[in-house]
């Protein structure tokens, strides 16, 4: 038996998969963020994998979406930390690019650096960028620096020193010294041989940083956990044993986005649409992704404003989301966001107090979201207190009722056309800055807020397919048990481009070698591995480079991705080979979708009624119908509302949906115009 | 009053115009400087040739970009497929390194451009008499290639004469190429997305919300003025000297603050200069423009419409408002700092809670350039470092850390140590540089570079000698300084310097810190 666990900010989600049975459960309860750990051994008591229980254990594997490691450094709750440079460079950290992350704000600060001034120290050392030591470390300043690291209450520590990834023995010494005075020891020639000194430290700091945090929470549910074999999800999309997890815990600092991503992709894949954004907005914030074929990673990813250079799925955030607020600003401008009603005291119609409209009181306030079928009828939504907020919105504004429509519908629609915009623009972001067309994707649209825009999204994108899949809230757990085992590996060279192929086969060898006896060691079968040997070239001088499979034609293949990604190329310039990478994947068998066969298209046993809606261009009657009791084959027309235990879809006049064999929602979206902006004077 | 659904809508479609032409030239730029250091903006305008929306990157290139739209307005007519270029500092650019193209943008069956996008690069040489083409000079023509405004591409055809005439005066004209091309790429890309926007809300819609983003702007700026003590607001400092002349340079400004308007006065500012520290208006109003955007707050869109309430009068002739044939290279990155220290002294006296104290106020610019034995090929570094932040009233100022006209990011060390025969000692915190005070002005960098191989080293620093003041109270930060050690003698060097270098030299930058706020 295999079991998926993603721990969110509310909720604790489960997928079991019965590997014997080829069966699928989902189940959830409420997150304990004082303790993630309690809701997760509860979660298994509850189905009926009590720890006490050795018996049921053996033989069970669980994969984790870890939101402990991303919280201790979004919080700030890591490690007491000491960072280690070369004598010069102590304030690597501090100094960073050393630009300003708010131009026109006096008032911004960058993140504090997760290593204090005070436990920050230098080592007398030198290696240039070709490896040949230029100041050798002496050994007596290494044991005072083990001396000062300990005495300044450091119980991790990040060592980076210059060039360290071009010859690491300085830094490897410094690292035992370090662990033998009692530390636990991140090396940056470890977990990231890669140039570019900054973010090469940044990326070891957090490791260091939330390192011990990690391994502490691990520890304890795996003594907890005794004969099950234990899993995390890393950034990177690819799951890992969770003792090596402990050890490279900034691996895993993205960890359950990334599943949502693979779960994402997976459903996206077997519903027959391999190109796909996936749209995951929740209450607070929204993620997109792209996936062209595949999850796509970046190197360039930052997490609480701080780098992390190691492949992370590539996901954009905007603060926009259900809860989001919206008010007139000085200007007369309506925003939306990036202020949330949180969790408390929530929207308007949430009775708890809140006054400030939030998108999901416009939703209500437009018909769109049934106030007594909100969470599957468990939690009753105020109808009138989001009708007020919204009447106070459209006062503030000076707008004029739409004909047919009350101001609160007016300024409702606008709250939504504006929340479309700020998603429209994520969505442009992970796209088209991404050097993609929109139109040539689908739009899978998971999370509890997302269903209401999804459509509407599509439209102005010109993506002509919506998904909304049935696991849409358990996705993330779902990703867990669809992820492959994926390690990947960079070691920068920095070679010109004539250099011959065996030099590069032969440097590429001890990666590769690695990368096989380390996922052969995560328990796949040698048959299941595959090896992807890439390198990283650019033209010399070029400041980015491109990434290309090992081969001998290796320039031809970049003169073409740049010409490519770039619209021209330099076949006669001169090539450098900067890094090589590795990436090794060890397939694992993924759970199979819930399948049925396509029966009768009409989806009158779904039907619940006919309500009042306020659609782009007015008042409409709108049929609503039971998500859970849609079954393959059912077709839907615009305009309709299918609501689900925890999402709700609107499907626009012109858009055809159907119900396909795993109980997907794939929406055809309507080509027609878009509606007029709401409010007009 | 405009629409404030639609208002909404447009700030993030015109932004998001902006944004995409900034990440096609990030992505297709070929120099260092542009990708790694992001010396560059890109920004929409409307028929009139108004700043609609702007990617948010350099704000010495933000009051400028609108002058340079204006420029080749005035000096050609254009055709579809048409593409200008200029970097002329007394025609619509600000110092030669900074190479705009402007790109009008034409409705399918009308004569006249419907809007214009425009690209601004610091490209890493224009050629003159040394690299990188940030010299200590005495006049414009030393200091690079001077492109009027002409058309690159006519009618969708490159402009080939003009291309080569370009590529045979600077020193690496392949990096000129790709950076070119990347600017072409990101004009088109900004074309085609407001083509696009047009299809889907009619070009009536779109000209109406540029015109309302721009009033909306407008707005708030009259708001934030209204919010001000009534009154005129002096004063004044120095720039340490020119780079040829000793004597320091005077800028003095007087603002006055009348209901929802402005008026900023340059009156009593020294006449130009031998030396490169003047500057040309377009500066001067991107120090205004940035001075006043800085208390709007971060969200309101930055363009053209700020500056509606406010009048900048800068006298002909002086280094805030330089005429030909004056050298302009340092105008652009040290004069622009002091302009804006002027402005933020002045200000501070009609919002004393809201204006931090003087910062850094140079961008310290380290030009080294020769022959790099190891690969058997010229070189040219080129770095700007950064300094302390002034003292924020409840805050101290942020350490080591690019300041008001600039925001570019550094070399990493083993980028440059890969691709310069130098090789970098220390760079970390200048401890106690700062101004003491209630609040502590932020420290600068110490930044030590040894040569491996002879070299021509130029510095462009300032605050050498005149310290970034301290507000409230608070004491001024410590001026920078330069030194050459050479066999383990430390020299001291100006604050403005051309020298020849030695392998084994090390060029040390001491960058000023911030001033302290309060007592």
């Amino acid at each position: 038996m295999r079991i998926g666990i993603d721990i969110g900010g509310t909720f604790t989600d489960f997928v079991l998969f019965d590997e014997a049975a080829g069966s699928l459960r989902t189940y959830k309860r409420l997150s304990t963020p004082h303790d993630p750990a309690e809701a997760v051994l509860a979660g298994l008591a509850d189905l009926g994998l009590s720890p006490r229980n050795e018996n049921r254990l053996r033989g069970l594997e669980i994969v984790h979406g870890s939101t402990v490691a991303t919280n201790a450094l979004l919080e700030r709750k890591g490690a007491a930390i000491a960072f280690v440079a070369t004598a010069g460079f102590r304030d690597l950290l501090a100094i960073g690019r050393q630009n300003r992350t708010r131009l026109y704000d006096f008032l911004a600060d960058r993140p504090e650096p997760l290593a204090p001034a005070e436990r920050c120290f230098e080592v007398v050392e030198r290696v240039d960028c070709r490896g040949q030591v230029v100041t050798p470390l002496d050994d007596a300043a290494l044991a005072r620096l083990a001396e000062q690291v300990v005495a300044s209450g450091a119980e991790a520590a990040a060592v980076c020193l210059l060039f360290s990834f071009a010859n690491p023995a300085h830094e490897q010494r410094v690292g035992r010294a370090l662990a033998a005075a009692g530390l636990l020891v991140s090396l940056s020639s470890e977990i990231l041989p890669e140039f570019r000194e900054y973010e090469r430290a940044s990326t070891t700091a957090i490791n260091a940083y939330v390192a011990p945090v990690l391994d502490r929470y691990l520890g304890r549910l795996a003594a907890r956990l005794g004969g099950a074999e234990f899993r995390v999800l890393q950034s990177n999309g690819g799951s890992i044993r969770a003792h090596q997890a402990r050890r490279e815990a900034v691996r895993s600092i993205l960890s359950g986005p990334a599943g949502g991503a693979v779960g994402a992709f997976y459903v996206a894949q077997a519903a027959g649409f391999p190109r796909v954004l996936t749209f995951d907005m929740g209450g607070t914030s929204t993620d997109v992704s792209l996936c062209d074929g595949g999850i796509r990673v970046t190197s360039e990813g930052e997490v609480g404003g701080l780098p992390v250079r190691i492949p992370i799925v590539d996901i954009h955030t905007v603060g926009a989301g259900g809860g989001s607020l919206a008010q007139v600003d000085a200007g007369g401008a309506l925003q939306v966001g990036p202020q949330s009603a949180g969790a408390d005291p929530g929207p308007a119609c949430y009775g708890r107090g809140g006054v400030l409209p939030t998108v999901t009181d416009a939703n209500l306030v437009l018909g769109r979201l049934p106030a007594d079928r909100f969470l599957g009828g468990a939690m009753p939504l105020d109808a009138s207190a989001a009708e007020a907020a919204l009447a106070r919105l459209a006062e503030a504004a000076s707008l004029t009722p739409l004909p047919g429509l009350s101001p609160a519908q007016t300024a409702a629609l606008g709250v939504v056309q504006v929340a479309n915009a700020h998603m429209e623009r994520a969505l442009r972001v992970i796209s088209v800055q991404r050097g993609h067309d929109p139109a040539d994707f689908a739009l899978l649209s998971f999370g509890g807020a997302g269903g209401l825009h999804a459509s509407a999204l599509a439209r102005s994108l010109g993506v002509a397919t919506v998904i909304v899949p049935p696991l849409a809230s358990t996705l993330s757990a779902f990703g867990m048990l669809a992820a492959d085992v994926v390690k990947d590996y960079v070691q920068t060279v920095m070679l010109p481009g004539t250099v011959a192929f065996d030099e590069l086969e032969g440097l590429m060898r001890p990666l590769a070698q690695r990368g096989l006896a380390e996922v052969a060691a995560e328990g796949v079968p040698v048959e299941r591995i595959t090896l992807a040997p890439q390198l990283d070239v650019r033209y010399r001088g070029q400041a980015y480079e491109l990434t290309v499979p090992l081969s001998p034609a290796f320039a031809d293949a970049f003169h073409a991705e740049h010409a490519r990604a770039y619209g021209y190329s330099y076949p006669d310039a001169p090539l450098e080979v900067v890094n090589l990478r590795l990436v090794a994947v060890g397939s694992v068998p993924r759970p199979p979708l819930p399948t049925a066969e396509p029966g009768n298209p009409d989806p009158a046993a779904a039907y619940l009624d006919t309500r009042p809606v306020v659609l782009d261009d007015g008042l409409a009657a709108v049929p609503f119908f039971d998500g859970a009791a849609l079954r393959p084959g059912h077709r839907l027309t615009g305009p309709a509302l299918v609501v689900y235990p925890d999402t709700t879809v609107l499907l626009h006049p012109g858009d055809r949906a159907a119900v396909d064999r795993h109980l997907n929602l794939i929406v055809a979206v309507g080509s027609g115009e878009r509606g007029a902006v709401s409010g007009e004077r | 009053m405009s629409h404030p659904i639609r208002l909404e809508i447009f700030k993030h479609l015109f932004a998001s115009v902006a944004e995409e032409m900034g990440v096609a030239l990030r992505r297709t730029g070929h120099s260092p400087n542009i990708k790694e250091r992001r010396d560059f903006s890109c920004a929409l305008f409307d028929a009139a040739g108004q700043m609609v929306a702007q990617a948010a990157h350099i704000p010495v290139h933000l009051g400028a970009m609108p002058l340079s739209v204006q420029a080749v307005v005035q000096a050609m007519d254009f055709v579809p497929g048409d593409v200008a270029i200029l970097n002329d500092p007394y025609r619509g650019g600000t110092h030669l390194p900074d190479i705009t193209l402007v790109t009008p943008v034409f409705l399918p069956s009308e004569g006249r451009p419907f809007a214009f996008v425009a690209s601004r690069a610091h490209h890493a040489d224009v050629g003159g008499i040394a690299p990188g083409s940030m010299p200590i000079a005495t006049e414009l023509i030393q200091e690079g290639i001077v492109i009027p405004p002409l058309k690159l591409v006519e009618g969708g055809r490159v402009n080939q004469g003009l291309l080569d005439l370009l590529l045979a005066n600077v020193r690496t004209p392949e990096e000129r190429m790709g950076d070119l091309r990347a600017q072409l790429a990101a004009n088109a890309t900004g074309a085609r997305r407001l083509l696009e926007l047009v299809a889907r809300y009619g070009p009536a819609e779109v000209q109406a919300q540029m015109e309302a983003l721009l009033t909306y702007a407008e707005r708030l700026t009259r708001r934030l003025l209204a919010g001000l003590p009534p009154g005129v607001y002096r004063f004044r400092d120095w720039l340490d000297d020119d780079g040829v002349d000793a004597e320091p340079v005077e800028i003095a400004v007087s603002i006055a603050i009348e209901g929802e308007t402005a008026t900023v006065d340059f009156a009593g500012t020294s006449p130009q200069r031998r030396g490169s520290v003047n500057a040309v208006y377009a500066i001067t109003l991107s120090a205004v423009l940035y001075a006043f955007r800085c208390l709007l707050g971060e969200d309101v869109p930055t363009n053209s419409g700020c500056l509606r309430p406010i009048r900048v009068l800068a006298p002909e002739g002086t280094v805030v408002n330089a005429r030909p044939p004056a050298a302009v290279a340092g105008g652009n990155v040290e004069t622009s700092q002091r302009i804006t220290d002027v402005l933020l002294g002045a200000l501070a006296q009609a919002a004393p809670d809201r204006v931090p104290a003087a910062s850094q106020g140079t961008m310290n610019n380290l030009t080294i350039g020769g022959w790099d034995p190891r690969h058997g090929r010229p070189f040219t570094y080129y770095e700007t470092i950064g300094g302390g932040m002034g003292a924020r009233p409840g805050r101290d100022g942020a350490d080591a850390i690019h300041t008001h006209m600039t925001n570019t990011l550094n070399t990493p060390v083993e980028a440059l140590e890969y691709a310069y025969p130098l090789r970098v000692q220390r760079y970390e915190i200048r401890r106690g540089s700062g101004g003491a005070g209630r609040w502590r002005g932020g420290d600068g960098i110490r930044r030590d570079i040894e040569l491996l191989a002879d070299a021509q080293v130029t510095i462009l620093s300032e605050r050498r000698v005149f310290a970034p003041y301290g507000l409230a109270g608070g004491q001024p930060g410590k001026p920078g300084r330069n030194a050459l050690v050479r066999c383990g003698a430390e020299q001291p060097l100006p604050g403005k310097v051309t020298l020849a270098a030695q392998a084994g030299d090390v060029i040390r930058i001491e960058t000023p810190g911030g001033g302290g706020w309060g007592m």
